[in-house]
């Protein structure tokens, strides 16, 4: 009991400390004026809130075109992730152990080297400084955590219904649909959305790849936080997580409803 | 006869992704050998290693980096592991609180450096708060943790981010076993800190072990952190290796690689390692199984 008395504040100091830094963002970029040693700003404008909005930034559409880019990658990364998956999980060939060696590769080259190494290559293949050479990019990023995901389900739902299906006489494809896919489901939606926040939040791939020419987010935060302006910073950090919050969160939802929904049948 | 080349049609997106990244390793290696034949380079040599390691920059960044990732990622396994304990104790592994442990995961670096900047800098909040109950009279008197050698604030920004990663990575695994193993030693008359260093902590290595080489391999490659949190002198070797591939003389460039060429070769020995040492607690723990 005593023991479990220390975990309760350990653990509420921990929720402490990752809130308050979260709680604090919303402040400064509303805060016009903070000087120290306020424990709060002295006073509030909506200057950052303008800047953002109708600046020189274009939020909306930066929004956009980051969140198409990061669901690109989150889908793409799901695909290749479930065919890997059905290939390992449903199949038996030589050289299986390689691929999990493989899915975790991306791990452990950096994405610095990594991009840093490809540069050269997209370049040649003409995908320098443009949005296909940074979804690419970026994919290899995603990589090891959706197949990580997809492998988890795929080994839990097995082939067994598609079989059946498939033996009553539908298509392979009409049994994958029908018979796995609702399933799946899940492992699905959590793989783009781990792709989807993996690709939102890269900047030096996104830089290296996409040459600065190819506007995401990330890019254009960092300038921000090295010019020192708090509270633009502050609000671009909240436009970013607040988005990539709310992207995710809408995927939760999508799940909980899918779930809810085959449960009920 | 069809259904055996299944499998391999199933793979090739994915050997062609294998593939990509060869391809950028094998770049780095054989540029950091001075062969770049658009620059008139197409001698192999081993003296751009050699050099780099003569430079004092990159020596210091290489001690940087290893010091700043060794730092980060064992305090975040540690801490992770404690946290991932307390919500298996309080039987917390779900709900509100397991959603705000995850917000760090889903936060970017980026604004992990804003965070970090606003809590840890000598008018941050933290003090701010020292200010206030009265324990320092004046900002200069709050411990300098950015922009230091020592790279203090990005080992704590990493911790931020990393350390409910490890307890999200291990959760799941340590609850299986403290609710069956774990359980069981406690009902033999264990105590629960005995049965968690005797029973559940050993069983749990391979899980943490292998975010322990997640993350040192991040932060060892990583780039926006030490950017944004560093000190300028002496840089994180990432940032250190970006500084080189940008010069403008492209007779830099061999060397840059060359710095790419020992980021990777620590990262990959990191996770050689990992395997030996896996291999090595298999066969001990192998009896228990």
């Amino acid at each position: 009991m005593k023991g479990n008395f220390l975990f309760k504040f350990l653990l509420a100091l921990v929720l402490l400390l990752i809130l308050v830094p979260a709680g604090q963002i919303l402040l400064w970029s509303v805060a016009e004026r903070w000087p120290w040693p306020g424990l709060l700003p002295e006073s509030y404008s909506l200057r950052t809130v303008k800047e953002l909005l109708f600046g020189s930034a274009k939020l909306p559409g930066l929004l956009g075109s980051s969140i198409t880019l990061a669901l690109t990658v989150g889908v793409l990364g799901t695909v290749v992730g479930l065919l890997t998956a059905r290939a390992t999980q449903l199949y038996d060939f030589p050289g299986k152990e390689l691929v999990s060696f493989g899915a975790f590769l991306p791990l452990l080259v950096p994405g610095t080297v990594f991009a840093m190494g490809i540069q050269i290559t997209l370049i040649r293949l003409g995908l320098s400084d443009t949005v296909a050479g940074v979804v690419l990019v970026h994919l290899i990023a995603a990589i090891p955590y959706c197949i990580t995901i997809l492998t988890d389900v795929t080994r839990a739902v097995g082939s067994s219904l598609e079989q059946q299906a498939m033996v009553l006489g539908a298509s392979p494809l009409r049994a994958f649909l029908h018979g796995s896919l609702p399933s799946l489901m899940p492992g699905i939606l959590s793989s783009v959305s781990m792709g989807f926040i993996l690709s939102y939040s890269q900047y030096f791939t996104t830089l290296m790849a996409g040459g600065g020419r190819v506007k995401t987010l990330a890019l254009v935060l960092v300038p921000y936080i090295q010019s020192g302006d708090r509270a633009l910073a502050s609000i671009y950090c909240v436009a970013f997580v607040g988005s990539a919050l709310l992207v995710f969160f809408l995927f939760e939802g999508i799940l909980h409803t899918v779930s809810e929904r085959s449960r009920g049948k | 006869m069809k259904r055996k080349w299944t499998p391999f049609f199933l793979l090739l997106p994915f050997l062609g992704i294998i593939g990509v990244i060869l391809v950028s390793v094998g770049n780095v290696l054989v540029q950091s050998l001075g062969y770049i034949p658009a620059f008139g380079l197409t001698r192999l040599t081993l003296d751009y290693y050699r050099q780099i390691f003569a430079r004092e920059d990159f020596v210091s960044a290489l001690q940087v980096s290893l010091r700043l990732a060794l730092w980060s990622a064992s305090l975040a396994c540690v801490l992770g592991v404690i946290i991932a304990t307390a919500l298996v104790r309080l039987k917390k592994a779900g709900g509100g609180v397991l959603s705000v442990i995850r917000l760090p995961i889903l936060t970017p670096h980026a604004v992990v450096a804003v965070f970090m900047v606003q809590l840890l800098g000598q008018t941050g909040l933290l003090a701010r708060v020292c200010y206030s109950l009265g324990w320092i009279q004046d900002f200069s008197q709050f411990p300098q943790l950015l922009y230091t050698a020592g790279q203090e604030g990005t080992i704590l920004a990493y911790l931020w981010k990393e350390a409910p990663f490890v307890a999200y990575f291990v959760l799941a695994f340590l609850s299986g076993i403290s609710d069956t193993l774990g359980q069981a030693a406690e009902n033999l008359g264990a105590s629960p800190l005995r049965a968690f260093f005797l029973v559940t902590l050993p069983l749990s290595l391979p899980v943490i072990g292998k975010a322990f080489l997640i993350l040192f391999i991040f932060a060892f490659g990583g780039y926006e952190l030490p950017l944004l949190l560093g000190s300028t002198l002496p840089k994180a070797l990432p940032v250190q290796a970006y500084l080189s591939y940008m010069e403008p003389n492209l007779r830099a460039r061999p060397a840059a690689m060359a710095m790419n060429g020992v980021i990777l070769a620590l990262s990959l020995g990191m996770a050689l390692a990992y395997w030996a040492a896996m291999h090595a607690l298999a066969k001990k723990v192998g009896g228990i199984r």
